[in-house]
């Protein structure tokens, strides 16, 4: 009697239901609807779509041609090898060099972990203040150390840069944890056994933390990376509408942009396709190069 | 025997309850209005608004559910969207132009004709030449409250600074660009615009300065088939770019920014709305919540003036302005015969003429007859403001109102892009009316 209990499986399809219905509403239809509406006319946030576009794939030919579109993708593969190298290799450095400091190890861990809890227009906010042409941080301690005249941190041959900091400082603490625990579960005896033979301090980094971390740093580039493509809010609110001269988009800003500012909804409907599409290539991408090791 | 008292006393609780329940019923009095308006948070009027609810309530014993938001995106997309799902209101205070196509084609708002066929008295008070028409059908649906202007703010002390005179009503295009050269030479920026974040105001004027007739400002498939004015207004904002009028930052500064310049003495001009008088007192608030703190002083630096003229049909007093907003009764509300007359009255009583004054504080007002506006708690540049209004020889409405949505990109957002040469105004501007072409088409 007691065994049949766990044979039977009927109510865990009781219990996996009301998520399962969640998914199907907010997620699954929502997704294949956004597919069908790419395919629209809808000029409106909130208004029905005015029939099919003519022909029903115009808005993906336009994909094809739109400037913005390529300067978005390309901005969106540059913060994907920005991410790679400098938000998981500044967090791989900093992981390393605290697990090897004896005292104060807990403060750091809680000084590189600490802007992942603030909010990213927070921190947008922040950053244009730093960044501010008139008075900002930057300008005006360029102006104590006799700097002639103001930067524009925001102008067209510099944007770029002055948006990816703040993006890439972010999230540095998030991959700096994760490497941290994969560094405590390295085993002592080794770094040990390893002194005793006379290896120097980056002999051992070199031969046993950076092996022996390469499943976690893999975990960390596939985060990492696809993490990229969803970037949105910090950008959005330092550089809205791509500015300067339509250099800043990314592939999420732009797809905001076409829908809630230009209000070309079918047209923000594709690129949200496009998106999608882009980030199951990547992931796949990614997940073969950084594939785990079997130890 | 126990059963039989217990479900007896059960009945009689159950019986009594539904009694007192019929009495509660029959003791409430008047309908429940469903009222959507912009009139909340930070709007100077939300305050006044709520008054006017109050007042209604008790005069009539009706009750308003109001379901106010600030004004913005997502506000008009939640309006637009209730209409299609047939969840509006009965009562709603919404935009005029473009933004209202929607639910006026599809019959959802009643025009003030047809009101007044059945109540002579709605909006009686109001002057029917300034009710705003829609872009559908010609007809007025909504009732306005206050007005707007677009005129250009000074700060006097950077106009001082620089030798140059506070413009007067004659001010032409040659001495606003003389006038910016000695500005820029005295060391400060002529106008705080910020023309990769809202170019709308420099937009509208450099258009409307270009036109040959007033008349045909708004009227955009006009301009469509000549577009001349258009071409020649962007060209305008390319040259100032060019003189150096703008901040050295203005493709990538924000309009908050822009405008700190002209609050820190930075900057000479700023073109605004009617709005920005509250913004601007704010400013000189040390806190900007409470009006008590005003720095008179500070605030006394600022004055409001006419717009330079190029010579073409607009005198420098001619303005953009006029009613863009304004009550609508819903079909919804119209139907019902228990709302329909609430609705009416309650129209009448937020547009009454005591509640309008209050309403257009220094902007203009759409009545027929106006009160003298009470002055009395009106800080300097209010007062600056309404004798200002007394000058303007006339207002004509924004041309960006009836041109909405993707057709505005080309010249708006692109705006940088023709300032700085990358994309002709000739071409940006014919961009803009082919997609305009294909959305009227649909």
């Amino acid at each position: 009697m007691g065994a049949n209990i766990y044979k039977n499986k009927k109510p865990l399809v009781f219990f996996l239901l009301p998520a399962f219905l969640f998914m199907i509403i907010y997620l699954y239809y929502p997704f294949f609807r956004n597919i069908l509406n790419s395919f629209m006319k809808i000029r409106q946030l909130g208004t029905a779509a005015k029939g099919f576009n003519e022909p029903w794939f115009s808005n993906y030919v336009k994909m094809v041609t739109d400037k913005n579109m390529h300067t978005a993708l390309l901005n969106t593969l540059i913060m994907m090898l920005v991410t790679l190298m400098f938000q998981v290799g500044t967090a791989i450095v900093l992981a390393v060099l605290v697990d090897n400091i004896g005292r104060g190890s807990r403060f750091f861990r809680t000084v590189y972990f600490f802007p992942i809890v603030i909010s990213a227009t927070a921190l947008g906010l922040l950053f244009n203040l730093i960044f501010l042409y008139d008075k900002g941080m930057i300008n005006q301690l360029l102006e104590k150390l006799g700097a002639d005249g103001l930067t524009d941190w925001k102008a067209k041959g510099i944007a770029l840069v002055t948006m990816m900091f703040p993006v890439v400082w972010q999230y540095v603490g998030f991959y700096f944890v994760i490497l941290i625990t994969g560094l405590n579960n390295i085993p002592e005896d080794l770094y040990e056994v390893a002194s005793i033979d006379g290896a120097t301090r980056w002999q051992r980094v070199r031969f046993i933390t950076l092996p022996l971390l390469r499943n976690v740093i893999c975990t960390c580039a596939v985060l990492g990376v696809t993490g990229a493509l969803k970037v949105f809010d910090l950008p959005w609110v330092m550089f809205p509408k791509g500015m300067p001269l339509n250099s800043t988009w990314l592939t999420g800003t732009y797809m905001y942009y076409q829908t809630m500012e230009a209000k070309d909804v079918d047209y923000g409907s594709a690129i949200a396709v496009a998106i999608v599409v882009l980030g199951i290539i990547t992931s796949k991408v990614v997940n073969k190069v950084f594939k785990e090791a079997d130890y | 025997m126990k059963k039989r008292v217990l479900s007896a006393l059960f009945c009689s609780v159950i019986g009594v309850s539904m009694i007192a329940g019929s009495a509660v019923t029959a003791l409430a009095e008047g309908v429940e209005l469903d009222v959507v308006t912009t009139f909340a948070g930070e709007d100077s009027n939300a305050k006044n608004y709520q008054e006017g609810i109050a007042a209604y309530e008790e005069n009539s014993g009706n009750t308003v559910n109001d379901n106010s938001a600030t004004s913005d995106e997502t506000f008009k997309t939640t309006v637009v969207s209730d209409f299609e799902m047939d969840a509006e209101p009965d009562v709603l205070f919404f935009f005029t132009g473009a933004d209202a196509n929607s639910f006026i084609e599809a019959g959802k708002v009643i025009s003030i004709e047809d009101i007044r066929a059945e109540y002579p008295d709605y909006a009686s008070n109001m002057d029917d030449a300034k009710l705003p028409v829609s872009l559908v059908d010609g007809k007025a649906y909504a009732v306005p409250t206050n007005g707007y202007w677009e005129a250009m703010f000074v700060n006097t002390r950077v106009l001082e600074a620089a030798g140059v005179e506070i413009p007067g009503d004659d001010y032409t295009w040659e001495q606003f660009l003389a006038d910016g050269a000695k500005i820029k030479e005295a060391g400060y920026t002529p106008v705080a615009a910020a023309l990769g974040n809202i170019p709308h105001y420099w937009w509208e004027y450099s258009i409307f300065n270009n036109q040959t007739d007033l008349a045909v400002h708004t009227d955009i498939e006009a301009a469509a088939a000549d577009p001349s004015a258009w071409i020649a207004g962007m060209e305008d904002v390319k040259e100032m770019y060019e003189a150096g009028m703008f901040p050295e930052n203005t493709l990538s500064a924000t309009d908050d920014e822009t405008f700190q310049l002209f609050t820190q003495d930075k900057a000479a001009f700023l073109l605004d709305g009617s709005w920005k008088v509250g913004g601007i007192a704010g400013a000189c608030q040390s806190d900007p919540e409470d009006p008590s703190t005003l720095d008179t002083e500070e605030l006394d630096k600022y004055d409001v003036t006419v717009v330079p003229s190029k010579g073409n049909a607009r005198k420098a007093t001619d303005l953009i302005g006029g009613f863009s907003m304004g009550y609508y009764i819903t079909a919804k509300a119209w139907e019902d015969p228990e709302k329909r007359e609430a609705a009416v009255d309650f129209v009448n009583q937020m547009t009454s003429d005591d509640m309008i004054v209050k309403f257009a504080q220094h902007s203009a007002n759409p009545l027929k007859e106006a009160p003298e506006a009470d002055t009395s708690g009106m800080n300097g540049l209010q007062e600056k403001a309404i004798a200002f209004g007394a000058r303007v020889t006339s207002y004509t409405g924004a041309a960006q109102d009836n041109f909405q949505g993707e057709c505005r990109v080309p010249t708006f957002d692109g705006m940088p892009s023709i300032v700085t040469g990358e994309v002709s105004a000739e071409d940006a501007v014919a961009e803009g009316f082919e997609i305009y072409a294909e959305i009227t088409a649909e």
